[in-house]
C-alpha cells in the first residue's frame, strides 16, 4: 500500500526549491510543445532529456513529468483554435472544440479543456499512487520466465496495436529487437553486430536514438509542409467555465477518467486512442447525441479528460514492471535509466522515497498545468503562430546538441541524425516508430530473461509454460495479439465514422 | 499513383530487410556457445526468421497490388526541401569538430532557414548569429557541456568572452 508519510514528504520535496521551478518550467514548455501542431509530447520529452543530466535526478524527472502532462493537455488548444490537433492525442477535441471557436466560444472551450484535462490527469495520478505499490509488490514474485513472458506480452501488444498495419508494426518491432542486440552479448560478453567498431561495442546510445526517432524525424516531417503557420483569429474571452457547465459534465469526467486509465494501462496504446474512445462513449451515452459535432462543451470535456487520464495509466506499468505504456513513457523510462534508476519492482524496494516523490510530482504536475492553462491561455494561443522557418532549425540543433551532450561524443550526434532520418522515412511510409523503440527496451528484457530461464532449466523450454504466472501472461499475449489486430481494424473504422458524423453534424448545424 | 509509390516502397523495404536477416543468420554462426548461459543465437535467429516471414508477406501483398494505400500527405510535400535539409544535416556532422560549434552552426542555421524559404537577410543573419552563441553559452556555462571548439571560439575567448567560451 501507499505510504502516506512518504507521500506527504514527497509533496514537500516537489514543492521545495528548484523542484517546483523545474516542474512549472517543464509544464509551461510542455504546453507550448503541445500547442504547436506537429510537435508531440514524446518529442518534447526527448528534446528536454539532455537538459536534465546536470540536474538532481528527481528535479530532472519532475521536469519531464511536467512536460509530459502539459504537452498532452496543450494539444487541445490548437484543436480548438485552428482545427488542427496540436498532438495526435487531441485529435478528437477538434470535433466540438473548433465549432465552439466558430461560435465565438473559443475561450470557454479552452477553459473546459483545461478543467477536464486537470480532472482526468489528477484522477489517474491518484490511481497510480494507490495501485502502483500493490502491483510492484506482486511483481516481486516474478523471476526470469515471468519477465520473459511479460516482455513477449508487451511486444505482442506493441506491434499489433500501433500504426495502421500490424504487418508493418511487426517489421518495425523486429528491427528494433535486432538494433537492441547490437553490442556485447548480455550473458557471454562477446561482441555482436558491431562490425569491429569500438563505438558500437556498447550498442547504440539509447537517448540519442530516441531523440532521433521521435524528435528529429518529426522535424523532417515539419520540413515537408513548412512555409505558412496557421493564423489564430479567435479572441479568447470568458475562459473560466461556469459552475453549472462543469456540473453538467460530471458524468463525462467520471466516464472518461476511467476509460483513459484503462487505455493507458494497456501497453502500447495511450492518449491517442483514449481521446477517441472517451468521445465516442460520451456521445453514445448522451441524451442528445445529435448535438455532438456541433460545438458543445461535453464534446471537448470527454476527449480531453480521457487523454490526460491515460497519462497515469501509461506510467503505471513503466514504473512497476519496467514495461512502457507508450512511446512517451518509453522516453521517460530512458530518462530514468540515465539517472541510474531502473524502473521495476525493485525501484519500489530500493527507493521508496523517490517513488513517492514521483507520485507527488505526477499529482502536482496535473494541478500546475491547470493553473498555467488559465493564466497564460492567450500566450499559448499565440504560440501557434510561431514561424516554422525559425522553429524547425532550432529543433534540429537542439536534437543534435542534446545528443552530443550525453557523452560529449560526436558519434551520439551521428546516431541521432541517422535514426532521425530512418524515423522520418518510416513515418513517411506508414511504418510506426513506437514499436521499434519499445522493442529495444523490451528486447533486452526478453533476451536476457530468456537466456536466464534457459540457464535455470538447463535448456528446457518447458520452464516458460510450467510456471502459472508466466503461462498466464503468455496466453494473454497470444489472446491480445489476435484481438488486437481485430480491434485495430474496428478502431480505424470508428475514427473514420466519428469524423464523418461530426462533419455531417456541422453541415446540419449550418443549414 | 500513391498506391504505386507504396508498392515501390514496400519492395525496397523488403530488399533492405532480407539481407539484414541473412546477415543475422551468418554472423550468429560465428558466436561462441558458452556453457550454462543459454544459446546466444536462439533469440536473434528467431527474430530474423519472423522478420523474413513478415517481409515476404509484405512483398507478396505489394506484388499482388494489395500494398497499403498511402494517405494523401504527399500532396503539397516538397521533397527537394527535405533532401536539402538532409544534405545540410548530414554535412554538418563531419565539419562540426574541425570548424568548431559556433562557426558550423552559424552556417547551418543560415542555410537551413534559407532552404525553408526565409529570404529576409537581416532576420536570417541575426538568427544565424544568435542561435549558436546562445546555445554555446547555455551548454558551456549552465549545463557544463564543452561543445566542439574551433578557431572562432578561441578568438572570442581571447578577446574578453572567456566567461562564455571556457
Amino acid at each position: 500500500m501507499v505510504d502516506l508519510q512518504l507521500l506527504i514528504d514527497g509533496f514537500g520535496t516537489v514543492l521545495s526549491g528548484y523542484n517546483i521551478i523545474a516542474l512549472v518550467l517543464g509544464s509551461f514548455f510542455g504546453i507550448i510543445i503541445g500547442a504547436i501542431p506537429g510537435l508531440t509530447a514524446t518529442m518534447g520529452i526527448a528534446l528536454l532529456v539532455p537538459f536534465t543530466f546536470g540536474m538532481n535526478p528527481f528535479t530532472g524527472i519532475v521536469m519531464l513529468l511536467g512536460i509530459y502532462t502539459g504537452a498532452i493537455y496543450g494539444g487541445g488548444i490548437a484543436s480548438i483554435l485552428i482545427k488542427t490537433p496540436g498532438t495526435p492525442a487531441a485529435a478528437a477535441t477538434v470535433f466540438d472544440g473548433y465549432p465552439l471557436a466558430q461560435k465565438g466560444m473559443a475561450g470557454k472551450a479552452i477553459g473546459m479543456a483545461t478543467i477536464a484535462s486537470g480532472i482526468g490527469g489528477t484522477f489517474t495520478a491518484l490511481c497510480l499512487t494507490f495501485f502502483a505499490p500493490i502491483l510492484a509488490r506482486f511483481a516481486l514474485r516474478f523471476s526470469a520466465p515471468e519477465y520473459f513472458a511479460l516482455a513477449v506480452f508487451g511486444l505482442s501488444v506493441t506491434v499489433t496495436l500501433t500504426g495502421k498495419s500490424p504487418l508493418k508494426g511487426i517489421i518495425s518491432g523486429c528491427l528494433g529487437l535486432l538494433i537492441a542486440m547490437v553490442g556485447l552479448d548480455p550473458m557471454g560478453g562477446f561482441p555482436r553486430f558491431t562490425f569491429g567498431t569500438v563505438q558500437l561495442s556498447g550498442g547504440f546510445s539509447f537517448v540519442p536514438m530516441l531523440i532521433g526517432l521521435f524528435a528529429l524525424s518529426e522535424g523532417f516531417r515539419q520540413v515537408e509542409v513548412i512555409l505558412t503557420a496557421p493564423k489564430v483569429s479567435a479572441v479568447l474571452t470568458n475562459i473560466v467555465p461556469r459552475l453549472h457547465e462543469i456540473k453538467e459534465c460530471t458524468r463525462t469526467f467520471v466516464r472518461s477518467s476511467i476509460i483513459g486509465l484503462i487505455v493507458g494501462v494497456t501497453p502500447a496504446i495511450g492518449a491517442e486512442t483514449a481521446c477517441f474512445i472517451g468521445y465516442s462513449e460520451a456521445k453514445r451515452t448522451s441524451k442528445h447525441p445529435e448535438l455532438f459535432g456541433t460545438g458543445i462543451l461535453e464534446g471537448v470535456a470527454a476527449p480531453q479528460c480521457a487523454e490526460n487520464a491515460s497519462t497515469g495509466g501509461d506510467v503505471l506499468p513503466m514504473l512497476t514492471l519496467g514495461l512502457p505504456g507508450d512511446a512517451a513513457t518509453a522516453v521517460l523510462m530512458g530518462a530514468l535509466t540515465i539517472h541510474n534508476l531502473q524502473p521495476g519492482p525493485l525501484l519500489f524496494q530500493d527507493h521508496p522515497d523517490l517513488v513517492h516523490q514521483i507520485f507527488a510530482g505526477m499529482i502536482t504536475a496535473n494541478i500546475v498545468f491547470v493553473i498555467l492553462g488559465f493564466m497564460f491561455a492567450r500566450i499559448f494561443a499565440k504560440v501557434i503562430n510561431i514561424d516554422r522557418r525559425f522553429l524547425v532549425p532550432l529543433i534540429f540543433i537542439a536534437c543534435m546538441v542534446g545528443s552530443y551532450a550525453i557523452g560529449n561524443d560526436i558519434f551520439d550526434m551521428i546516431t541521432c541524425v541517422f535514426f532521425g532520418f530512418i524515423g522520418y522515412v518510416m513515418i513517411r511510409y506508414d511504418y510506426p516508430v513506437s514499436p521499434m523503440v519499445l522493442a529495444q527496451i523490451l528486447g533486452v528484457m526478453m533476451e536476457s530473461n530468456f537466456r536466464r530461464s534457459m540457464a535455470m532449466s538447463q535448456d528446457n523450454l518447458l520452464i516458460l509454460v510450467t510456471r502459472p504466472i508466466a503461462l498466464t501472461i503468455l496466453i494473454l499475449a497470444a489472446f491480445t495479439t489476435v484481438t488486437g489486430i481485430r480491434r485495430m481494424r474496428k478502431s480505424a473504422e470508428m475514427e473514420e465514422r466519428i469524423a464523418a458524423e461530426a462533419a455531417a453534424a456541422r453541415e446540419r448545424a449550418k443549414i | 499513383m500513391s498506391n504505386l509509390t507504396m508498392k515501390k516502397a514496400d519492395i525496397i523495404a523488403v530488399a533492405i530487410v532480407i539481407p539484414i536477416c541473412l546477415y543475422v543468420f551468418y554472423e550468429s554462426t560465428k558466436w561462441p556457445v558458452p556453457a550454462l548461459l543459454g544459446r546466444p543465437f536462439v533469440v536473434p535467429r528467431g527474430v530474423a526468421a519472423l522478420l523474413v516471414v513478415a517481409a515476404l508477406i509484405l512483398l507478396y501483398r505489394a506484388l499482388k497490388g494489395r500494398a497499403f494505400l498511402l494517405e494523401s500527405p504527399l500532396v503539397g510535400v516538397d521533397f527537394w526541401r527535405v533532401i536539402g535539409v538532409a544534405v545540410l544535416t548530414f554535412g554538418y556532422l563531419p565539419i562540426v569538430e574541425p570548424l568548431g560549434f559556433t562557426t558550423t552552426t552559424f552556417l547551418y542555421m543560415l542555410l537551413f532557414a534559407w532552404v525553408l524559404g526565409e529570404r529576409r537577410w537581416p532576420r536570417l543573419i541575426l538568427f544565424a548569429i544568435l542561435v549558436p552563441l546562445v546555445v554555446f553559452a547555455l551548454f558551456s556555462t549552465a549545463l557544463h557541456v564543452p561543445l566542439p571548439r574551433g578557431g572562432l571560439e578561441n578568438v572570442l575567448r581571447a578577446h574578453g568572452f572567456a566567461a562564455i567560451f571556457r
